[in-house]
């Protein structure tokens, strides 16, 4: 066990905040159900940033950090299926972006994607759409949505590229989440902290203090079942990190909301921001039953049959 | 970053793994008696002697007190692997954990020559007496008074819930020598000083475990103290710290939720609500673990650990919970005589958030200390 950074990856850590920076915050006269800007992306590119999961200096531990400290940001951004999933595709320089469509539904990022990832059941196929193959979906999460206008044709890939495959969407998945989780809470422990209601700050109340506490301390273990299963590529320790993922994030966002009172439920305030890009994670790969299966059919194999 | 064991840590495991194959009773598994019992703690007396022997018992000691001053994880991959096996070390682990180092740190010579060897030789079984009737989470309110009577302490009054009472040599006893938090003092005293009454408190939790302790007039010399009168909070921070992550109780929770799992298949039922609630107690369990983990690298890494370690010791009640649950929705006969392990697991673990001080005061800290939230009014 050795939980230390080495040092070529603080200064990959450093360097991503630095890049972070323009993207603290959302700008103020943002109202609009997704904060989405292309130039974080781009400079994500250019620093080739995308491939750090294959620089062997780095890793793909050091890819679900990238991806968990961006999702931090209010920003929407492809980076989670660049930096974890398309690294271990058998054709691992596939063109970029790319998105998921689980079973025909409306998915993240599928309009401009130039990759796509059809999961259908155990089944994984690759398709690069053309022009009008797909469009963009309105909707109240916190992503671009987009949609198939038609049947595409897709590549089959075989079953033990397709199982890792759902590795690792798995990893992303939850790495994504364990940002997102953070980003919420944070915001939410900014709000408490300084609403007053009965004539003190509404943090001081205990049933919200330790609500938020065991908030944070699922979250922060969530962040360590993400890097272990990015550090074992384990089918079983994906499963695991994507269950806890969408469990905690089903409470976080709930907590979250209601401890924001009316003004979670405004545009003005940035929450929704983390809360509904959690909500468009929490049903992928069939939701927290999904994933039970998925555990239940690899962290139990050696007990007794 | 690496989630491995390298070899030594490995080679230390299957050590330890080793001595409790050749000296654990071929039915200890199954032994109904609590862990507090008279019997299991007398086994506990020849089982820490051998492991003393076999240099099994105080690694992390500085070489001093007859220790080889092992690393963090050493003592940490002991403790698990002593828990997963039912701690057949009883209430010694307090011992080795944090009593003895605690004399270390603040006990006079007299009293480190008498105390320290006989717990290094795994010898004597201490008892904590902290808790009384009228002062559980709120400790600092404790009413138990010690006062000067020339050149010794006169000690009355009552402690409750004491663990190994019944069958402790000394009691690690706090005391009031004055009003206030700044008032409580520590006494190191042997339990067979004439005015001490014990008794037994039957409970969910099996024989032997929890006591009421009554003192009256107990009288002790003043060389009974330890460090200065009202340094109690001090020392017990002190002993605190060494016992950051608490007990890894997530092993063995892991442990039996693998058994059950394991029950279930045989009989054909892992299945439906079964497997998502397997799935949710693991992954309690595995983030339990690494944030257990997590502490144990930044100590062994010489780090502070700060309020993070509170977060993975709620980490740990959360795994016992969801394991505890989950045997109880799934593994309902476990609980009437058909899984004796799997009872006396429910057994220790529904005290995780209780035992060493209740659950919501490590929330408290963790809101506090580590998410920054503005303090409670009191
Ligand atoms: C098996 C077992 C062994 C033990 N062994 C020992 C021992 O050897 N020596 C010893 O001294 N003690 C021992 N204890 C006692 C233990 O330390 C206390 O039980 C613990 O500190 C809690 O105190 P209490 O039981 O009086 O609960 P209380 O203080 O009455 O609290 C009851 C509940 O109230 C809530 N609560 C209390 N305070 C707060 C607060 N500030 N904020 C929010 N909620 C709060 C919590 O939910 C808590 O669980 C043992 C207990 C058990 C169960």
């Amino acid at each position: 066990m050795d939980f230390q950074l080495s040092d070529d990856q603080s200064v990959l850590m450093t360097a991503l905040d630095g890049l972070a920076e323009r993207f603290q915050s959302k700008p103020t006269e943002h109202h609009g159900f997704v904060l989405f800007n292309e130039e974080l992306e781009q400079e994500l590119a250019q620093g080739e940033f995308f491939d750090i999961a294959i620089v062997p200096d780095f890793g793909a531990v050091s890819a679900a950090m990238a991806v968990e400290k961006l999702a931090r940001l209010p920003y929407a951004a492809e980076i989670a299926l660049s930096m974890l999933v398309r690294p271990h595709l058998r054709d691992g320089a596939l063109p970029r972006p790319f998105a998921v469509v689980e079973n025909g539904r409306p998915g993240r990022f599928v309009a401009n994607a130039k990759t796509l990832l059809l999961v259908e059941g155990d089944q994984v196929s690759l398709a690069h759409p053309e022009a009008g193959d797909a469009e963009a979906v309105e909707s109240i999460y916190a992503y671009p949505m987009g949609a198939l206008t038609k049947q595409i044709s897709a590549t089959p890939l075989p079953a033990d590229e397709a199982e890792t495959v759902r590795t690792w969407l798995r990893v992303a998945l939850a790495a994504e989440a364990c940002g997102l989780i953070h980003g919420a809470i944070d915001s939410t422990v900014e709000h408490i902290s300084v609403r007053k209601q009965f004539g003190r700050p509404i943090g001081t109340f205990q049933a919200l203090r330790h609500r938020m506490a065991e908030c944070a301390t699922l979250a922060g273990g969530l962040r360590w079942l993400v890097l272990k299963a990015a550090a074992t590529g384990d089918a079983g320790d994906a499963a695991l990190a994507a269950f806890q993922a969408q469990d905690v994030g089903t409470r976080v966002c709930y907590e979250t909301h209601q401890m924001l009172g009316a003004m979670g439920m405004t545009l003005e305030h940035p929450l929704h921001l983390w809360t509904y890009r959690i909500k468009a994670l929490l049903s992928d790969l069939g939701g927290r039953g999904g994933q039970a299966d998925a555990v239940g059919r690899t962290c139990f194999e050696a007990d007794a049959s | 970053m690496d989630f491995g064991w390298n070899a030594e840590q490995e080679r230390f495991r299957a050590t330890v793994r080793a001595f409790l194959k050749d000296n654990l009773p071929a039915d200890w598994e199954t032994q109904a008696e609590g862990p507090g019992s008279h019997k299991q703690t007398a086994f506990s007396r020849v089982f820490c002697a051998k492991l003393a022997e076999a240099g099994l018992l105080i690694p992390h000691w500085p070489k001093q007190w007859g220790g080889r001053e092992a690393d963090p994880w050493t003592a940490f991959i002991l403790a698990e692997e002593m828990w997963m096996a039912g701690e057949p070390r009883g209430g010694q682990y307090m011992n080795v954990n944090w009593i003895g180092p605690t004399l270390m740190r603040y006990g006079s010579e007299a009293q480190q020559q008498r105390y320290i060897p006989p717990m290094a030789r795994g010898e004597v079984i201490w008892c904590q007496g902290f808790s009384e009737p009228e002062a559980g989470s709120d400790l600092a309110s404790l009413r138990t008074k010690a006062e000067k009577n020339g050149d010794t302490y006169v000690i009355n009054g009552q402690k409750i819930w004491t663990s190994y009472a019944g069958d402790a040599e000394t009691c690690f006893l706090l005391a009031r020598t004055s009003p206030g938090k700044s008032g409580i003092s520590i006494f190191l005293l042997p339990m067979d000083t004439p005015g001490i009454i014990v008794r037994q408190i039957p409970s969910v939790i099996g024989e032997g475990d929890i006591h009421e302790v009554f003192f009256d007039d107990v009288t002790l010399p003043e060389t009974a103290l330890l460090g200065q009168e009202g340094q109690a909070w001090e020392i017990s921070r002190y002993s605190l710290q060494l016992e950051r992550v608490g007990i890894p109780r997530f092993a063995l929770a892991s442990r039996m939720l693998h058994r059950a799992v394991g029950r279930l298949k045989q009989a054909g039922r892992f299945e439906g609500d079964a497997v998502t609630q397997a799935a949710r107690a693991n992954a309690a369990c595995e983030a339990a673990r690494l944030y257990n983990y997590s502490i144990i690298d930044q100590r062994a890494r010489n780090l502070s650990t700060g309020p993070e370690a509170s977060a993975a010791r709620y980490c740990t009640v959360m795994a016992e919970r969801a394991v505890g649950e989950f045997v109880v929705e799934h593994n309902a006969d476990a609980l009437a005589g058909a899984d004796p392990m799997l009872l006396a697991h429910h057994q220790r673990a529904i005290v995780a958030g209780i035992a060493s001080g209740a659950a919501e005061i490590q929330l408290n800290i963790i809101a506090t200390e580590f998410l920054q939230l503005p303090r409670e009014p009191r």
